[in-house]
C-alpha cells in the first residue's frame, strides 16, 4: 500500500470490534459506514454534528445538576423520613470509613459522568467556533480515557434493586432527582450510541482543515 | 510517498488512530499514548488479574452488608444475599445479583486467563472462537458487576436510624478492589496480540 505521507493514515480505519482495515470513503450527509466484515458502525457523517452534540451535552449537564441537587428516593421507616442524593451515597461510605469504595463510587457515579459532559460541551463549543485545536485534542484524549469508567446507567439500576430489597419494610417515594437521573442516563446512552469519539476526531479534522483553507 | 505493509498497521487502543507498527514501543502519532508491541506485554495484565482474583476470595467470605436492628447484628455475604432474595420470592433481583456479582466476575477471570494464555501459546489456534468478540463482550458486561457495591452504598446511605442501621461490610471493599483490578487487567490486555498470534 502506498501512502502520500503519514497524515494519510487518518483516512484509514481499523474496525474497533473485529480489527479489519478499511479505507475511509465519503458518505452522504446523515448516513453511516458499516464494517464489511462484522457490520458494526465505522463512522457516521452528519454535517450538524457540532450543533447537535452541543445541544445534547448542554441538556445532559442541566439534568445531571438537577439529579445531584434533589433527593433520589425518600423512605419512611419506623416513623422517620430518610432520603438520599447522589453525593450523599458516596459521602456516607466515607463517613463509615470505607474510603476505597467511597472514592470509587465518587468517581464512577459523579466525577466521571460530570466530566464527560463538561468535556463534550467544551469540545463541541470550541469546534463550532473553530478555536484552540491543541486544547480540543487534549480534551478528546482525556475523553477516550475516562469514557469506559462512567457508570450512571448501572447506578440507576442499582437504585431499583436496592428499593426492591426494602419493599415491605419501608414506604418508598421516588424523588425528583430519580426522574432527572433517568433522563440524564437516557441522554448519556443516546450520545454514546450516536456519537463515537472517532467521529468527533473526524469532525475536528474536517473543521480545522476548512479553517486552514 | 511512503510504502506501508497493511499487516503493519495497528489501531491505537486509546484514540483509535491507525499507526504504523515499527516493531518497538512508539507513541501514537495522534494522542501520544504508548503503542507497545512487545512479547511480554501480557505481564501487566496478568498482575492486575491475579490481584483481582485474590481480592475476590475475601469478597465472598466476608459480609457485604451488615444489618443492625434493635441490638442484634447480622451480616450477609454476597451469596447469602442472593439466597435471601430468592427465598423472599424476588427471583428477578436474585438473578440480577447472582449474574452481576458471582457469574460475571468468574466468567471475566476465565476469559482473560484464556486470552492471556492463548496469545502466548498455541492453544486454540485454529479454534472457531472469535477472540475479538469474546474480549469485546466481556468488556461490555464487566462494569455491571458493580451493581451490588452500589446497592450496598445506597442502602447504607438510606438506612441509619438509631435502632435500625445498615452498614457496608469488609466484602464491599474487597469486591470493589476486585472489580477495579479486573477492569484494569482488561484494559491492559493488548487486543492486538490476538491478531499477531492468530
Ligand atoms: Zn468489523
Ligand atoms: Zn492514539
Amino acid at each position: 500500500m502506498k501512502l502520500e505521507n503519514e497524515e494519510a493514515l487518518d483516512h484509514l480505519i481499523i474496525c474497533h470490534k473485529c480489527h479489519t482495515l478499511h479505507e475511509e470513503v465519503e458518505i452522504e450527509d446523515g448516513t453511516k459506514a458499516l464494517c464489511s466484515k462484522c457490520g458494526s458502525v465505522l463512522y457516521r457523517f452528519d454535517s450538524k454534528l457540532a450543533d447537535y452534540g452541543l445541544a445534547l451535552s448542554a441538556t445532559g449537564l442541566i439534568f445531571f445538576v438537577l439529579a445531584n441537587l434533589f433527593p433520589l428516593v425518600k423512605i419512611e421507616l419506623l416513623g422517620h423520613e430518610q432520603f438520599i442524593t447522589i453525593p450523599k451515597t458516596f459521602v456516607a461510605l466515607f463517613d463509615n470509613g470505607f474510603y476505597f469504595v467511597g472514592l470509587m463510587c465518587a468517581f464512577l457515579i459523579f466525577i466521571f459522568p460530570l466530566l464527560i459532559f463538561v468535556i463534550n460541551f467544551m469540545l463541541f463549543l470550541l469546534l463550532k467556533l473553530r478555536k484552540s485545536p491543541d486544547f480540543t485534542k487534549s480534551l478528546l484524549i482525556l475523553l477516550s480515557h475516562i469514557k469506559p469508567w462512567s457508570m450512571s446507567d448501572i447506578f440507576l439500576i442499582s437504585i431499583l434493586v436496592a428499593l426492591v430489597k426494602l419493599i415491605g419494610y419501608a414506604q418508598i417515594d421516588m424523588g425528583v432527582a430519580f426522574w432527572t437521573l433517568v433522563i440524564f442516563v437516557g441522554i448519556d446512552l443516546y450520545m454514546s450510541k450516536q456519537i463515537h469519539v472517532s467521529e468527533i476526531w473526524m469532525l475536528r479534522r474536517r473543521l480545522y482543515a476548512q479553517e486552514r483553507a | 510517498m511512503i510504502e506501508v505493509n497493511e499487516k503493519e498497521l495497528m489501531r491505537c487502543n486509546v484514540c483509535g488512530a491507525v499507526n504504523i507498527d515499527r516493531g518497538e514501543v512508539t507513541p501514537c502519532r495522534r494522542c501520544g499514548s504508548n503503542i507497545y508491541h512487545e512479547r511480554f506485554s501480557t505481564q501487566k495484565s496478568w498482575a492486575y488479574l491475579l490481584t483481582a482474583m485474590i481480592a475476590y476470595i475475601p469478597a465472598n467470605l466476608y459480609p457485604m452488608l451488615i444489618t443492625k436492628q434493635f441490638g442484634s447484628v447480622e451480616g450477609s455475604t454476597i451469596l447469602g444475599g442472593v439466597v435471601m432474595l430468592w427465598e423472599h420470592g424476588s427471583y428477578p433481583i436474585a438473578l440480577i445479583i447472582f449474574f452481576a456479582s458471582i457469574l460475571i466476575p468468574i466468567i471475566k477471570f476465565l476469559v482473560l486467563i484464556y486470552l492471556l494464555i492463548s496469545v502466548k501459546y498455541p492453544i486454540g489456534k485454529d479454534s472457531k472462537i472469535d477472540k475479538h468478540k469474546l474480549y469485546y463482550m466481556t468488556e461490555a458486561v464487566g462494569p455491571w458487576s458493580m451493581i451490588d457495591v452500589f446497592v450496598v452504598a445506597i442502602l447504607a446511605a438510606l438506612i441509619h436510624l438509631a435502632n435500625v442501621e445498615i452498614v457496608a461490610g469488609t466484602a464491599a471493599t474487597a469486591f470493589a478492589i476486585s472489580v477495579f483490578f479486573t477492569l484494569l487487567a482488561a484494559h491492559a490486555f493488548d487486543e492486538r496480540l490476538i491478531k499477531e498470534y492468530r
